[in-house]
Formats: C-alpha cells, sequence, structure tokens
C-alpha cells in the first residue's frame, strides 16, 4: 500500500532542479522556456525546484568541467534517495564542442551516474519533456 | 586627436623609451616599450593622454620570450604598447597601482602563462580550476595535454 503511494506521488510529481555545470547557456534557456506555460510542464506534475535537498530530478546541462567536478558530486550528494539524472544536450552526453579541452572532463556520466540522454544542441523543449517522460515510463515499469 | 599627433606626443614625453612606433591602421598605433619603462608609459597614457580604460592584456609566446599586449583605449583612437620579456625569468611589473582593474588580467596572466607579476596586490589564481596541478600553463605553446581516458558507463554496445 505505502509503496503503491510512493510510487504514485512519485510518478505524479517529478520535482525538478536546473542545474548547468558549464553549457554555453543555450541549453538553460531551451530548459527555462520547458518550464513555460507554453508547454506547461506542470500538468505533469514537474516543478522547478530552487534547491537539490527538494529535488527528484537533476536536469544536468553541460559538460562536467573539472572545477564542477566536485561541486556537482555534492549537488548529487544533498539530493534526497531516489534520485534521478538527465543529461540534456549533446554537452552533457559527450562533452560536445568542449570534449578535450584541458579544463572538461567530458560529459555528466564521466562523474555522476545518468539514467536519461537527451541529445541536442541545444535541446528542444520538446525534447526535455519526452526526456522527463521518459525517466517517468521507466520508474513505472 | 588624430594618430598623427598623438605619435609626436608619444616620441616627444617618452623620448628613447620608444624603441618603435608603428601606425598600421587608422586609429590603432603600437608602442614597442622595454618592459623597464612600462609604468612611466602607463603613467604618461593615462594622466597626460587620457587613455583611462585599459581594454585587456594580450599574452603571447613567441618561444624565446613573452610579448605583453596592453590594450588602451579613449573616445578617440587605440594605443597598444607592447612589451616582451624573456621566457626564462618571466617577471613583469604590475600596473595596479595606476589601474586597479588590471589585476584581473594580471592574474589570468600568471594562471595562464606563468608571469610572476611583481607587486600584485592579490596574486591567488584565477582562471583555472581549484584542483589545477602546479607548474602547467595552458598558454605556452610547449605545454602538451594528455587527455584521461573517457569510461563509457556500462560499456560499449
Amino acid at each position: 500500500m505505502l509503496t503503491k503511494l510512493t510510487q504514485w506521488s512519485r510518478l505524479k510529481s517529478p520535482w525538478i532542479l536546473h542545474l548547468n555545470t558549464g553549457a554555453c547557456n543555450a541549453c538553460d534557456i531551451e530548459v527555462v522556456a520547458a518550464l513555460t506555460p507554453r508547454f506547461d510542464v506542470e500538468r505533469f506534475g514537474i516543478l522547478l525546484k530552487a534547491t537539490p535537498r527538494h529535488a527528484d530530478v537533476i536536469v544536468c546541462t553541460g559538460p562536467a568541467t573539472r572545477q564542477m567536478k566536485d561541486r556537482l558530486i555534492r549537488i548529487y550528494e544533498q539530493t534526497p534517495d531516489p534520485k534521478f539524472v538527465i543529461a540534456v544536450g549533446a554537452c552533457a552526453m559527450s562533452g560536445c564542442v568542449y570534449r578535450g579541452a584541458y579544463n572538461v572532463i567530458g560529459g555528466i556520466d564521466q562523474v555522476i551516474p545518468v539514467d536519461v540522454y537527451v541529445p541536442g544542441c541545444p535541446v528542444r523543449p520538446d525534447a526535455v519533456i519526452d526526456g522527463v517522460v521518459k525517466l517517468l515510463n521507466k520508474l513505472k515499469g | 586627436m588624430n594618430d598623427q599627433t598623438l605619435i609626436d606626443k608619444a616620441k616627444a614625453s617618452l623620448g628613447d623609451k620608444v624603441l618603435d612606433i608603428t601606425n598600421p591602421a587608422p586609429r590603432r598605433i603600437f608602442i614597442k616599450l622595454k618592459v623597464d619603462d612600462l609604468l612611466a608609459a602607463v603613467n604618461w597614457l593615462k594622466n597626460e593622454m587620457g587613455f583611462t580604460h585599459l581594454a585587456t592584456i594580450t599574452g603571447v609566446d613567441l618561444g624565446q620570450a613573452f610579448e605583453l599586449i596592453y590594450h588602451f583605449a579613449n573616445s578617440f583612437t587605440c594605443v597598444n604598447l607592447r612589451t616582451e620579456i624573456p621566457r626564462d625569468n618571466p617577471l613583469l611589473p604590475s600596473i595596479c597601482q595606476l589601474i586597479p582593474g588590471a589585476v584581473l588580467y594580471e592574474r589570468e596572466l600568471q594562471d595562464m602563462f606563468g608571469i610572476v607579476v611583481q607587486n600584485i596586490p592579490d596574486g591567488r589564481p584565477l582562471v583555472l580550476p581549484d584542483d589545477w596541478p602546479a607548474g602547467n600553463y595552458p598558454l605556452r605553446k610547449d605545454w602538451k595535454y594528455e587527455r584521461p581516458p573517457e569510461v563509457i558507463p556500462g560499456g560499449k554496445r
């Protein structure tokens, strides 16, 4: 009963944390655009939270930079379990144009485990929503 | 103020401190100096000619020497002061006593080239990561970077 209830509440209200680990801000603008009433993600219960302590899903844009590595791990550890990570954009997936630079480690998955990858440079807001819904379907199944 | 009057004034005021002065394009003046005369030239530019805006400091690795270009601008023209320091003894006087905002550019020079800026008010690292190993200067031409191997989570399929 209780597990069913937690499962239901987890699926109906995934609160997200928008985290930029060194992106060029194009993906950030698209993520913010996805949160506007035009796309209306609140119908899925998706709500942007200001702190990792309130979040279930970390929506991460940008490559993992060397400076951000420890801070990224810290944010990941501050997020309460169960936590999920969505890598948004080509940079968060592999490093994209920043790949191989001396201050970039690579994609987010080099530092923390990633559940869903959303490709695009920058991603479309529809793709971000699709990524979150795919994650929710993964949790359902 | 046109370019020629400024060149004449520079020759009159700085005298033999000017090694070379060129005017490759309109409103662009390169003044070559010895590094010891840099502070005097910046003082002259700022206090007598009204060049209060230091756009940036460029560092160039020439192999045996580092060239530093100080880009000054006022509302009429740009003046670039060029100076060279030897690579094996990269000492540079700080111009922060004249232009306090130059501290950011000088800290970046210290990070990226390993230039030692003397009398800098705040010499902490600026642009490189906190865990950056000492003695690595990314903008030096002979600096090589070995990318650590990437792991693919879950392996290649």
